[in-house]
């Protein structure tokens, strides 16, 4: 698959474009114009989203008409992926599992993936990090980091 | 001379044992930082920011601006050494540091580099005690009007000088000024732009902006090519390292040319990116070894190096002085001011001189403890180069993630800093220039809120705007910071049409 600087400008452009929507529909609760009160509260944000809004179709068009090359090659792209994937699963389990246990097995799973080195000194790294990140933010710094529905589970 | 017993009084301040230890942790990391890929000053600043909360304020930003330096350094190194250029500002340093090590003379590239850095440095710093006070003098005739006019002035600047597409970088900004405006409006108390989830309410958290946009962002973009690092020595000659910095004010014209594009790029948010690009290119016009640059130039190391540091220096001064941030990394640390419960602006001078003397001598201090330590450091981190893209991946998101979380223990905002983390990505890889939207992420509702005063003021007239001798002037600087790039890039195209002559 090859992602093109068309398409990418294209969804760029689409997603700001919604923003810029929603901006422009939230800011009207807020009041839009001058009142008793001086300018009310939802002007800025409703002229901020029309800037977003018009801004996006100007790059819509302006990327549809000119950007033509491929911007995203196969190779480049399962890179891409390999790394983006992994982190948003990593991410994504961290209300079930807790930061430590997640962390603990993303870095595991990243060394072992690559198959350099063994799954011992993989299994080791990620221990060394979710002990580093316990020494470093909950006895440092006394930031509770989330243990997740598993901790509550267990009670840690 | 009230400035210079300030600044003595500032040392006294900053010379203390805990004071130095933080000054070498903090350039440390910042070198560390300067020297993986995939991170920068900006995020550096970004992942200490929630470690300092509990630290006294002086001590926090004496900790951030000494990594921001080491950070300043750490980016030369790879971009000498590897050719990658750990950040940003550090590009141009990459057109002649690298072929000169390549050819074998990484010692002097890198001797070169550091001392024209240290100078630029130093011009920032001075600059900075030289006018700091006068500064907050002129700032105290600030009023809510005033106040607008500089935020205008430097979103004006911003959007003019970047070199990025004007609509993509009018796009990121009206983003920006979105952000800033999610949550509790400090004007009328209405609740703005939630978007229906309750926990919005208490806004956008920049950190987690800018750790998603910066550290996830640049991973993405890193990530996609593959490594191809040549080792190259980097034994540390003592001699020449001697023999090169003697021999540095031959370059004095330079030197001093470098420094002052540096220090008015670094006031007039252009930041140290625009300003090493912009010196390289005058260098290179006025050089009578023209036909050198490129090749493993001195002075095409030093033109870059000595603007980018001095802009990185002197941007710290409007953000102290007025609280407009010069640099993204500023506006991360005008952030942290804000948190630690300082209010950057003129009114800091009279409220807390010590917090800002203090931090004009660590300023000094700082930067002779990161020239000593980058020069004998150099050898380790570059060693740091050979470890794997694939450990340092992983561990990136960890730290963002967890940085995140830090902020307010919020899991919403760890999925807030995927996305940013995303959109990062595309604004990267599509030339969205990031910098405008940080800016207005962070004086964004500052600027409204300067506006609707203003208004409530003069009753809704514009006027007020030009009431004024400083708001006019301010005003028409602005304006014409705007306007006069796009007439000097009409002339440019111009004259790129009419046949050129050989």
């Amino acid at each position: 698959m090859m992602i093109s600087g068309r398409s990418l400008e294209a969804a760029t452009a689409l997603l700001t474009g919604a923003f810029g929507a929603a901006v422009v529909v939230s800011s009207l609760d807020n009041g839009i114009g001058w009142s008793a009160a001086g300018v009310d509260a939802g002007t800025f944000p409703f002229i901020v989203g029309l800037v977003i809004l018009s801004g996006s179709l100007f790059n819509l068009v302006q990327g549809w008409l000119q950007a033509r090359d491929v911007i995203l090659r196969p190779s480049e792209l399962k890179r891409l992926g390999l790394l983006f994937i992994p982190a948003v699963v990593y991410v994504g389990v961290i209300p079930l599992t807790g930061m430590y246990l997640a962390s603990a097995f993303y870095v595991f799973g990243a060394l072992a993936w690559h198959k350099r080195g063994s799954l011992m000194f993989s299994a080791l790294a990620g221990i060394v990090t979710a002990v580093a990140l316990y020494l470093i933010f909950e006895l440092t710094f006394q930031i509770s980091l989330p243990r997740g529905a598993l901790g509550d589970f267990i009670g840690f | 001379m009230e400035n210079l017993e300030a600044l003595m009084h500032g040392f006294g301040i900053a010379l203390s044992g805990n004071h130095i230890f933080l000054m070498l942790i903090g350039v440390l990391l910042g070198i560390l930082v300067g020297v993986l890929p995939g991170l920068g000053a900006p995020n550096g600043v970004s992942l200490l920011l929630p470690l300092t909360f509990g630290m006294q304020p002086v001590s926090a930003i004496i900790l951030l601006s000494c990594m921001y330096w080491g950070a300043l350094f750490g980016g030369s190194v790879t971009s000498i050494l590897f050719n990658i250029p750990g950040e940003p500002s550090s590009v141009a340093t990459t057109f002649d540091g690298y072929p000169m090590a390549r050819d074998g003379r990484p010692t002097t590239a890198l001797a070169t580099a550091f001392g024209s850095a240290a100078f630029g440095a130093l011009a920032g710093v001075v600059l900075i005690t030289v006018s700091a006070s006068w500064v907050a003098k002129v700032a105290l005739a600030f009023g809510p009007p005033e106040y607008f006019a500089v935020y205008f002035l430097a979103f004006a600047s911003f959007v003019s000088m970047g070199g990025s597409p004007p609509i993509k970088t009018l796009v990121s900004l009206a983003i920006g000024f979105a952000l800033a405006a999610v949550g509790i409006d400090t004007v009328s108390g209405s609740v703005r732009l939630t978007m229906g989830i309750d926990e919005l309410v208490k806004g956008v958290n920049f950190v987690v902006a800018v750790m998603g946009l910066f550290g996830i962002g640049e991973l993405l973009i890193a990530v996609e090519d593959e490594f191809h690092v040549k080792a190259i020595s980097s034994r540390i000659e003592w001699r020449e390292v001697f023999r090169t910095l003697i021999g540095l004010p031959r370059y004095g014209w330079v030197l001093l040319r470098s420094a002052a594009i540096g220090c008015w790029m670094g006031i007039t948010p252009g930041g140290p990116t625009a300003a090493s690009f912009m010196s390289y290119g005058i260098a290179k016009r006025l050089s009578s070894r023209r036909a050198h640059f490129g090749k493993g130039e001195p002075e095409g190391i030093i033109a870059p190096e000595t603007a980018d540091h001095a802009a990185g220096t002197s941007a710290l001064l409007p953000m102290l002085a007025l609280g407009i941030p010069g640099s993204a990394t500023a506006a991360v640390m005008m952030g942290g001011l804000m948190i630690w419960g300082l209010d950057p602006g003129p009114m800091l001078f009279i409220d807390k001189k010590d917090f800002v003397w203090g931090l004009i001598a660590s300023m000094y201090l700082g930067n002779v403890v990161a020239v000593v330590l980058v020069l004998l450091t150099v050898p380790i981190f570059a060693a740091l180069m050979r470890v794997p893209f694939f450990i340092i991946a992983p561990l990136i998101v960890i730290i963002c993630t967890v940085g995140a979380y830090s902020v307010s223990n919020s899991y919403l905002d760890v999925v807030m800093m995927m996305g940013f983390g995303i959109v990062g990505y595309l604004f990267k890889k599509l030339h969205y220039p990031l910098a405008p939207l940080v800016l207005a992420m962070v004086i964004g509702d500052k600027a409204e809120d300067a506006f609707r005063q203003s208004m409530l003021m003069s009753k809704g007239s514009l006027g007020i705007f030009f009431s004024g001798t400083l708001v006019t002037t301010l005003i028409f600087v602005g304006a014409a910071l705007l306007v006069l790039p796009m007439i000097w890039q009409t002339i440019g195209k111009m004259l790129a049409r009419s046949p050129s002559r050989p």
